[in-house]
Order: structure tokens, then sequence, then C-alpha cells
């Protein structure tokens, strides 16, 4: 009986040392031979699945381990304001800017780009389907219809929230709800309960044949573009930061080669690039 | 010989008195008593004598040594034994409880498995000794109690109330079998109880505990034929009892 | 309907062709999970005895510390182990954040109250009686622990099931200090909120049944071997 217990208990004990020993070893092994780079991005990038395509050939190039954190915008963005990542991908132009003018990052660069599309109930009961986006908004608004936000200050929040304002919409209407969650749940949310939303094409392609309920009623407007950039953490203001390597990922995309790539991505699978490169035009 | 001896005891609880003792020496191969009414402070005698409890005050004297009560060695409470009112079982088999003393104490694994044997034939449960202690009646886990105290081989053997929550045959049986092992071993007894015929019966020497007081104390016949004004009425309750029961001694 | 059958047959279909991602996430978290709540056990087991069996000051106050520690959400706890491993953050500079190693810390945080409050329960739960015996036979410090320990051991074993529970079922704070990285920090919990997240709802049955048949093979051999000494 005691024999037993101790036998299990050595054996667990084992295996987790051995497991706790590779772990080590191979982090040992990522600090003596190999560089390790934070990527913080954001969720739809990430489940887009184009960083899986591209990071490895990155990590072959370079000789790096590359640690993908996919967090909402503003987490991302808040991540490089405390040197915590060492280079993002993200779309929210406007904290960009604010976050290289406060010198947290540097070297930013334009990307790709895709776009936002406004998805509603097929029915589409408060008649947007004419309308710009902002009319939308407003009409919305005015017909009391179910929207549903993210509300996580995401890059696709951060946009819902300049169209809003640019429309002059309050969120005070009472079938305006916040999720909390990534663009995937909220869509799924927004499909369940028949409501309008907001978000980017990527994302909407990739779950298109779970969401039958929702169709786009307003997209092509101009508002709606999605620009993304790529920039690193400023290395001289925080002394962890890896500078060489985020400096690498930034001209890393910018190549032809990878500009190329986005560009058919997505193409096979949804009949239709997700994506547009920009860094050659 | 005196083997044990207490010296100007008190304990106090919350500060208030439950035990005040001037003096009490047991000596080599006694057998006493402590007998008195429920609540007296018969229990933390036991415990303050067997060295499981430290006074508030006074001297315990252990075979010439002086004991600091909040720090007893090992080795000392390696010659005692004790045995308690509810028969204590550990969650493992009779074997294993009887031999679980001994196996504290470092004794040899052959030497053990001898002397638990010796000890459960004696008091009759070696054919029990694999199974496991739970499923013992209340008389053979009492049994099994006194099997491991006495494998112990102490010099001192404490016993609190260790019969009374035994139905009556099986209690004068084992007080039979008890009696005849201490005298035959010459092992100093300390046996608390609140029933004067088991008193009697176990003991030669008799101590009387009132409101925590040792009110009287001495041989069992001197203190039974000349109580003292306090312990009379006690006592005299258990004579009447005696003598009801027994008609033919009047 | 129709999602639930093709998400039952693509699970299964994954778990006998024995996916590689899927092997490699099972097998992180089970090290992972093990290993954390070996250390509580290691770290839990002697404090819950020393609250149990020594009285000291400020052990009350650790008492209900503990106690309170049991409700700890671990999103809370996922969010001070973050806030300490950050590069900004005072153990910045080793590194661990986004490491399996964070991920066992962040687990221990959230099972060591349990595996304290219940060793601590299960030995205050003994009879005194039974203490005062044991303390009678003259046992050294250790053997009294151990054999008090023996005693207990019905109430310890369920201590630890409770803990291993815990961290199975854990999933903001690994999220949060483990970052989801696949082949790296990706545990079940986490890749099965990724995958709902990205609609695939197949995958995340797959590593969902995983995920109970470990919960349920762990608790399983614990129970049979609590049982096991119990039941005569």
């Amino acid at each position: 009986m005691k024999k037993s217990l101790l036998a299990i208990c050595s054996i667990l004990f084992l295996t987790a040392c051995q497991a706790e020993g590779e772990t080590t070893d191979s982090n040992e092994a990522n600090q003596n031979e190999m560089d390790e780079m934070i990527l913080a991005t954001t969720t739809s990038t990430y489940d887009s699945g184009l960083l899986d395509e591209l990071v490895p050939q990155f990590e072959d190039e370079e000789n790096v381990n590359v640690k993908i954190i996919a967090v909402g915008t503003g987490q991302a963005l808040e991540m490089g304001e405390r040197g915590e990542a060492d280079s993002l991908l993200v779309h929210a132009p406007d904290a960009e800017k604010e976050l290289v003018e406060g010198g947290s990052a540097i070297n930013r660069q334009y990307v790709m780009y895709n776009d936002f599309v406004f998805l509603g109930p097929e029915e589409d009961p408060a008649n947007v389907s004419d309308l710009d986006i902002a009319e939308g908004f407003q009409a919305i608004h005015e017909a009391d219809v179910p929207f549903f936000s993210r509300g996580d200050d995401s890059g696709t929040h951060k946009k819902e929230r300049s169209i809003l304002e640019k429309a002059d919409v309050e969120t005070d209407f009472s079938n305006y709800e916040e999720s909390g969650q990534g663009m995937g749940d909220t869509l799924r949310i927004a499909a369940e309960r028949a409501g309008y939303i907001l978000t980017d094409r990527g994302t909407y392609l990739s779950l298109e044949e779970q969401l039958e309920t929702l169709d786009i009623v307003i997209e092509g407007d101009e508002v709606l573009e999605n620009p993304y950039h790529v920039m690193q953490v400023n290395p001289d203001e925080f002394d962890m930061v890896n500078g060489e390597k985020g400096e690498a990922f930034v001209e890393f995309l910018l190549t032809e080669e990878i500009q190329d790539i986005i560009e058919v991505f997505g193409t096979e699978e949804y009949g239709e690039p997700l994506f547009f490169p920009v860094a050659n035009e | 010989m005196t083997l044990l001896q207490l010296e100007a005891i008190s304990y106090q609880k919350q500060n208030k008195m439950i035990l005040q003792v001037d003096e009490l020496s047991l000596k080599r191969g006694d057998h006493i008593g402590i007998i008195g009414p429920n609540g007296a402070g018969k229990s933390t005698l036991l415990n303050i004598l067997a060295m499981l409890e430290p006074p508030t005050s006074g001297t315990i004297t252990f075979d010439g040594m002086k004991i600091n009560p909040n720090k007893i060695p090992i080795s000392l409470r390696h010659r005692t034994a004790s045995v308690f009112q509810h028969s204590q079982r550990f969650d493992m088999t009779v074997f294993q409880n009887v031999a679980l003393g001994l196996k504290i104490k470092g004794i040899a694994k052959n030497e053990r498995e001898q002397r638990v044997h010796e000890w459960l034939t004696r008091f009759r449960i070696d054919h029990l000794s694999n199974e496991h202690a739970y499923n013992l009646s209340g008389g053979e886990a009492q049994r099994m109690n006194l099997a491991r105290a006495f494998a112990l081989e102490p010099e001192a053997l404490f016993m609190d109330e260790p019969f009374s929550a035994l139905d009556a045959p099986t209690k004068a049986s084992l007080m039979y079998e008890l009696k005849s092992i201490l005298r035959e071993r010459d092992i100093t007894a300390i046996f608390v109880s609140h029933d004067l015929l088991e008193i009697e019966a176990m003991s030669e020497k008799l101590a009387v505990i009132i409101d925590g007081r040792i009110i009287q104390k001495g041989n069992v016949r001197d203190v039974l034929n000349a109580p003292s004004d306090i312990a009379a009425p006690f006592l005299h309750a258990w004579n009447q009892l005696k003598q009801g029961l027994d008609p033919g001694v009047q | 309907m129709e999602l639930i059958v093709s998400g039952l047959s693509e699970a299964f279909r994954m778990i006998i062709e024995l996916d590689r991602d899927i092997f490699d996430i099972t097998w992180l978290t089970l090290r992972v999970c093990i290993l954390a709540t070996l250390i509580s056990m290691i770290i839990g087991i002697p404090l819950g005895m020393l609250l149990a069996l020594k009285h000291f000051i400020g052990r009350r106050f650790l008492i209900v510390l503990a106690q309170a520690g049991m409700g700890l959400p671990p999103v809370v706890a996922g969010l001070w182990v973050t806030i300490f491993l950050w590069r900004s953050g005072p153990l910045g500079s080793i590194q661990w954040l986004f490491t399996p190693t964070a991920i066992v810390i962040a687990q221990v945080v959230v099972s060591l109250p349990i595996i304290i409050s219940l060793t601590y329960a299960a030995l205050q739960r003994l009879d005194p009686q039974l203490k005062k015996q044991l303390k009678a036979l003259g046992p050294t410090r250790l053997q009294y622990g151990w054999f008090l320990l023996r005693e207990a051991r019905f109430g310890i074993v369920a201590a630890v099931m409770a803990g291993l529970g815990r961290v199975l079922a854990e999933v903001g704070a690994a999220q949060m200090v483990g970052g989801n990285l696949l082949g790296d920090t990706r545990i079940l919990t986490t890749a099965m909120v990724m995958e709902v997240s990205r609609g695939n709802f197949d995958v995340a049955f797959a590593l969902s049944f995983i995920l109970m048949t470990i919960a349920f093979l762990i608790t399983f051999l614990l129970t049979y071997f609590q049982q096991r000494q119990v039941i005569r």
C-alpha cells in the first residue's frame, strides 16, 4: 500500500521533473543560441492564420524564437508603451501615432490593409443598406435595433467609436450592447441575436459559414479602410527590448517576397484575399 | 524506591484552579488507584503524571531526574505507556496498531514482530492480527490498546478509565488478565476510575481526589476503613452500593 | 445538431490519429498541471500541518488568509503573476513571462491555498485523544507529523484532488501569463477558448474530451487509492 503510493508519487515526480528539465534546457538553448522576440498583435490578425505562415520563415532566417501574443489592439499598444513587447502589428492609426510621438515605438511602417464591413440581419430591419456608414449608425440609433460592440478597446472597437463620434451618435440606446469579447465571439453573439455589428472582413470571411443569419449591409466606404502598421518598440527607452530583432521584423514584413505572400493569402480558402499589401506601391 | 514524584503541583485553566497537589509519590511496583467523582480532576492528574500535559507550576521527578514538563525527552516517554478510556485505534491493522509504539521506539523488525505476537496472544486477539482496527468490538479494541502498551515493556503504565466503556463480563475478564500481568511484570501502574469496585480489584494503594485536591491517600484497606470527613460521603455511597448488592456481608 | 455530430466525429478522428499539435498540447497540460500540483503539495501540506499542529502568533490570520485564498479568482492570480513577471516588473529580468514556468507559478498560486486549507481541515478533524495517544508513544517531531498525516490521508488525498482539479480547469491565469503560444505555452483550456473563438468547434470538442478524460482518470486513480485505504 505504502509502496504503491510511493511508486505513484515518484513516477509523477520524475515525469514532472523531466518535463521541467526539458523546458529549462530549451530555455537555456534559446538564450544561448537563439534570440527571443515578443510580437504583440491583434486577435483578428492572429486568428486569420497569416502570422502562422509568415513567422516561422522569419524565425528560420533570423534564428529567433518569436512569441506571438494575440490580444486586443488596446492591450498590444499598452504592451508596447511599457516595453513588454519588441514589435507590434496593429490597426489603430491614431493610437499608434500617439505611441510613436511618446517615444515608446519607432520605425512605424504601413504594411497592408483590409477593410471593415458592416453586417446586419438579412431582413435589414433598420434599412441601412443604401446608406453610408455614418448614416447607417444614425439609422440604427433611431430605429433602436440590436447593435453589438466588442467594447474591448480593440482596433475594431476604436474604429467603431470614431464612426459613432463622426455620426454624432450616442451609445445610450437600449439595444446597444458590449460583449467585452473578441471578434469571433462577438460575431456569433450578433448572429444568434440578429443584430448589427462592425467587423473586419478577414474574421467575417473565416467565420462566414457559421454566421448564416448575417449579411454585409454596408461596405466600401472610405471610412471603413483598415490599415495595419508594424513598428518596433524603442530599445533606447527600455533595457530589455530586443531592438535588433524588432527592427528585423519590420524590415521582414516589407520585403517583396513577404508582401507577395500577403497578397495571395486566403484566396485559396475564401476566394478572395484577406489583406492587401501596400509597402511596394 | 520512588519512581515518580509530584511536588507542589498546580494546574490552572483560564485562571481557574483545576488541580492542586502538595505531594504524591509512587514507588516502583506500586499499583495505585485514583478515585473521585466526575470533574474532580482525576484525568488532569493522570495527564500530568504521564507528562502529557505540563502543570502550571510545581516539580515532577521521574527516577531521580527532575523533569522540565515543557520539554519531555523522548527517551523518557519510551519508558512509560498510556491507555485511555475510549480505545484509540489508528487507521491500520491490529498488528500495525500494536507495532506502532515499537516502531516509533526504533525496535528492530524481528523483535517487533515477536513482541507484538506475544502480546496479541496474551490478550487473546492474535487471530485478529490482520483485521483493520476499525472492525474491532469495544472489548477487542481495548485489548489491542493494552497489548500496545505492554509491548513497549514500560516501567510505568498510566490508565485513564480503561474499562468504563466495556460491558461487565468483558470488563471482569480483562481486569483479571491485567492484574496478573501487572503482578508478574512488576510494572508501576496508575489507574484512574470513578468506580471503587475496579480500584479495589486493581490496586493496593488509593488516592481520593475531590474538587482538585487529594483528600486522602494510603493503602486501599486503610483508607476504606477510616475515611476522612470529606472523603467519607463519596466512599460511603460505594460501600452502601456494595452491601446492597451482597446482602450476605452483614 | 449537425455541428455536434461532425464535431464529435472530428474529435475522435483527431484523437485516434494522434494529431501532433493536440498531443503536444495534452502533454504540456499534463506536465504543467502535475508539476504545479506537486509543488503545491510540497509547500502546502507542511504549511497546513504547521497551521493545524503549532500554535504561534499570527496563526489565525494565516488560516483566514489561506481559506480566503481558496476563492481567489484565477484571473486575479494571473494578473498579479503577470505584473511581477513583466520586463518592467520586479522579476522581469528572469524572463519567465510567456513560458510554461509562468503557468506553473500562476497555478501554484491558485492551488496552494486549497491544499493548505484542506490539509489543515483534515488534520483538525482528527480526534484530539488520538493525538494524545500518539504523543504518549514518544515520537520524534517527524514521526508525530508523519503518523498524523497518515491518519488524515483520506482528507489529504481529497485536498490534492481539489488542487489538481482547480489547476486542470483553470484558464484565465494560464492565458494571461502563458500567452497561449503554440508548442510552448498552449494548454488544453486556453486552446479550447481559442478554437471556440475561431469557430473551430470540432477541435474544441476534441480538446474537451481529452481534458475530461484526463480529469476523470486522475480523479479515478486518486479516489481508488483513497477508498482502498478506507473500505475494509
